[in-house]
């Protein structure tokens, strides 16, 4: 119980943070994340030990995924005008960041292990755990790789697509559950419901298509 | 929030109190969860449950089987703490701390692929996004 609730008090300081310091560094998830990995660093308590003791929070994930299509359907009507941008935008993103992700370790000769855990980040971690199977990546580093994945798209990418002048929210919402999942989800509703909304639409075609490709690598082997 | 929820004309959940419906929204999706972890598991399909039992719920609403009101503020509640959810899974990386100097190949690949499939999404999303009339 004494880890569940730190991580409580880790994440309310990273709000409180995030309220005083105007930063995108300062994201709660970040912040909890390494008050509880220092935490765990100085007490030499094992991730198991700490896993164990939040399955409550760790439960309540899959209920809260579901509650993302609250307000895809309250934006119904938007989300079905807008249904080629999301599905083109979304789509693309996605195979583009997996090509990267599978062209790039070859050429930075990185070992077979995490080449093949990197091949699967775009998608969120429960699809690539399950695509471990497939794709005989180490799943507890392939599952690990997606949500790292998620957490640095949290952090980098609503500056990266205000470089790059996208201003809508329904493009900035999609790009972001496009290849940051659920993390990336969190950050994106930050922004309003209709990105949110975006990027819960954008988790779910990333996941459809990552799997998609697995299968198609695997069939091919 | 209760002239937002919009509460049908004599409907059961407008006389329950707060909390209680909050127990009731938050009932209504563990149970989607559920049903789509066990749809996943009996079709034998490499996607995670919850993602399954969102797309179970929006076709649900849709369908008008289960009503926006009966879980709207479940739903907003947990939603305003999505990224707390996700601490137990990004600590995870604690395991992998000593794979040593992987790491920055590693960080440079998910980065590039961050990038560059944003990048195209958001871009050509931008792109075809069409205008809307008027505001909303």
């Amino acid at each position: 119980m004494t880890w569940t609730a730190l991580t409580l008090v880790a994440f309310v300081l990273g709000v409180l943070l995030q309220a005083r310091v105007r930063s995108p560094l300062l994201n709660p998830t970040l912040v909890a994340t390494l008050a509880v990995v220092a935490a765990l660093l100085l007490t030499r308590v094992p991730y198991e030990t700490y896993a164990r003791d939040v399955r409550p929070l760790t439960f309540l994930l899959g209920p809260a995924v579901v509650a993302l299509a609250v307000p895809m359907y309250r934006l119904r009507a938007l989300l079905a005008r807008q249904w080629r941008a999301l599905l083109v935008g979304g789509l693309g993103g996605t195979l583009c960041a997996v090509a990267v992700d599978h062209a790039l370790p070859r050429v930075l000769g990185v070992g077979v292990d995490a080449a093949r855990a990197l091949g699967t980040a775009p998608a969120t971690s429960p699809v690539a755990l399950q695509l471990a199977q497939f794709t005989q990546a180490p799943p507890a580093l392939a599952a690990t790789l997606a949500v790292l994945s998620g957490l640095l798209g949290a952090l980098l990418l609503p500056g990266w697509l205000s470089l790059l002048g996208v201003r809508h929210p329904l493009a900035r919402g999609v790009a972001m559950g496009s290849v940051s999942h659920g993390v990336g989800t969190a950050r994106a509703r930050e922004e309003g419901e209709l990105a949110g909304a975006a990027s819960s639409l954008g988790m779910g075609l990333a996941a459809l298509a990552v799997t998609l490709v697995v299968a198609l690598l695997s069939a091919g082997r | 929030m209760a002239p937002e929820l919009g509460f049908p004309e004599g409907s059961v959940t407008a006389r329950l109190p707060a909390p209680a419906r909050f127990v009731l929204g938050a009932g209504i999706l563990t149970g989607f969860a559920a049903l789509g972890e066990g749809l996943v598991a009996w079709a034998g399909w490499p996607l995670p449950g919850p993602v399954v039992g969102m797309a179970l719920l929006w076709a649900a609403l849709g369908l008008r089987v289960v009503r926006l009101h009966w879980l709207l503020e479940a739903a907003d509640g947990l939603l305003g703490v999505l990224g707390l959810l996700f601490v137990p899974a990004t600590v995870g990386v604690i395991q992998f701390l000593s794979a040593g100097a992987a790491w920055g190949a590693w960080l440079l690949v998910l980065v590039a692929g961050l990038l560059a499939g944003a990048g195209v999404a958001g871009v050509v999303a931008a792109r075809l996004v069409r205008p809307e009339g008027g505001p909303g």
